[in-house]
């Protein structure tokens, strides 16, 4: 699937400014760059919860799109209620939910739970249902590391399942060697560098590539 | 003054006829304002809150305005219209509960939407990202975004309510505090004492810190929920 190019101006000051992209399904590709780099912008444009410089530019309509944003919501219902806003099927739920580790917490408020226990809830009503395109946005921020690797196994169960394209925006550099296939580099609301996680890790093209690799240690 | 708070106290426990007509007509003018403006108020509040569309800025700083409207201006604007040389004189409703419940509404509904305009605005945004990322429908959204608001409706009700009860400058000037027909406790109560009949206005006075005071425990209450 193509994704479209589009830019993001903010007060005159272009934020965003990225080329159209091909993204193949049952592929995970992980965004990475710093703080205020566009890589949320990007995200929250693709989902359609923000809208670009090209007013009424789209996905293609036979493309469904699924997001998790930075932010997690519960809302005030059982977190179990709050997973089947996702998708009707039960069985689909309680398995999610033991894979997550959270079936535990079916029966109680999910605006009651902690931090992790928020985000692990938002993973699993989201993998409710299949998409084409999932996007994640520093999915596993505030998890603990066994829950981290809980979510990363689930994510890229459900990218081999679904066979849906999923980019994930982390700042886990580790997290993006762990399960993505192909790493996109942001550098000033732009998409710097792209490619397969091993060259973009071992033989980055660009100096600035270098030097954030080389800033966390890879 | 302490005989004419024990004659209060007579006065509600022999269940007086005349603070009975008073508190009937407090309560038929308080609950119906009120229940009108949340009718009115919640969804405009919401709206306001949760949409993004030309002119909204406007529309903020008109309510914040009404917010702010003295009882007796919004009293002074009903009577100019409704009095014998006023365009809808021929209504004939100044002077009846009618009028004093209108004039309630148009006081009242200001603070619904501006209380209502705050609280969605907190969460809409995360509301709307949400389900937007799960696929839900305007329709759907807007169910999840006003179950998330109950309580919030509630607190905002008995804060109307509250407002309503203890309104004395619009009601007084529409209604005419005319006894047996639009005198309401507030009213009643300026009128005894002026009058030196202080038992009856304490009587009233008792009841209406009783009732504020439920008000406000309830709405502690539900303040102390939300925030759990």
């Amino acid at each position: 699937m193509k994704t479209f190019a589009f830019s993001k101006t903010y007060n005159d000051v272009t934020v965003l400014n990225v080329p159209e992209l091909e993204l193949h399904p049952g592929k995970i590709y992980s965004i990475i760059g710093s703080n205020g780099s566009g890589k949320s912008t990007f995200a929250k444009i693709l989902a359609g919860t923000l809208s670009a410089d090209q007013k009424g530019i789209k996905l293609e309509p036979y493309i469904s799109v699924g997001y998790m944003p930075q932010k997690n919501y519960a809302f005030r219902m059982s977190t179990k209620a709050n997973i089947l806003l996702g998708g009707s099927d039960k069985t689909r739920a309680e398995y999610l939910m033991k894979a997550l580790q959270i079936d535990c917490l079916a029966s109680r408020r999910a605006d009651h739970l902690s931090g992790g226990e928020t985000a692990r809830m938002v993973l699993a009503r989201l993998m409710m249902k299949q998409y084409n395109l999932l996007i994640l946005d520093e999915p596993t921020a505030v998890m603990d590391m066994e829950t981290t690797f809980l979510s990363e196994n689930l994510i890229q169960q459900y990218t081999k399942e679904s066979n849906c394209a999923l980019i994930l925006i982390t700042h886990s550099l580790q997290q993006a060697k762990r399960i993505a296939d192909e790493i996109l580099f942001f550098n000033k609301g732009q998409l710097w560098e792209a490619g397969p996680k091993e060259a973009l890790l071992n033989t980055p093209i660009h100096p600035e590539t270098r030097q954030f690799l080389k800033f966390y240690g890879v | 003054m302490l005989s004419a708070f024990e004659k209060a106290i007579h006065l509600i426990l022999t269940v007086d006829a005349e603070l009975c007509n008073i508190l009937s007509v407090t309560a038929k003018m308080s609950l119906s304002s009120s229940i009108i403006a949340l009718l009115i108020g919640v969804p405009l509040g919401i709206v306001l809150g949760a949409c993004c569309f030309r002119g909204k800025c406007i529309l903020l700083v008109l309510n914040r305005t009404l917010m702010g409207m003295p009882p007796v201006v919004c009293g002074l604007l009903f009577y100019m219209v409704f009095s014998g040389v006023g365009p809808l004189r021929h209504w004939k409703i100044l002077f009846t509960v009618k009028i004093m419940i209108m004039a309630q509404v148009v006081l009242i509904t200001p603070i619904v939407i501006g209380n209502m305009e705050t609280y969605v605005s907190g969460i809409a945004l995360a509301i709307r990202e949400t389900t937007k990322g799960l696929g839900l429908g305007k329709l759907k959204t807007f169910l999840l975004l006003t179950n998330e608001c109950v309580y919030q409706i509630f607190s905002v009700y008995l804060l109307a309510f509250s407002r309503a009860i203890a309104e004395v400058g619009a009601v007084s000037m529409v209604g005419g505090a005319i006894a047996w027909k639009t005198n309401v406790m507030t009213t009643a109560i300026m009128q005894y004492t002026n009058r030196g009949n202080f038992s009856l206005g304490i009587a009233l006075g008792i009841i209406l810190l009783a009732v504020s005071l439920l008000v406000n425990i309830i709405i502690f209450l539900l303040q102390r929920r939300l925030s759990k």
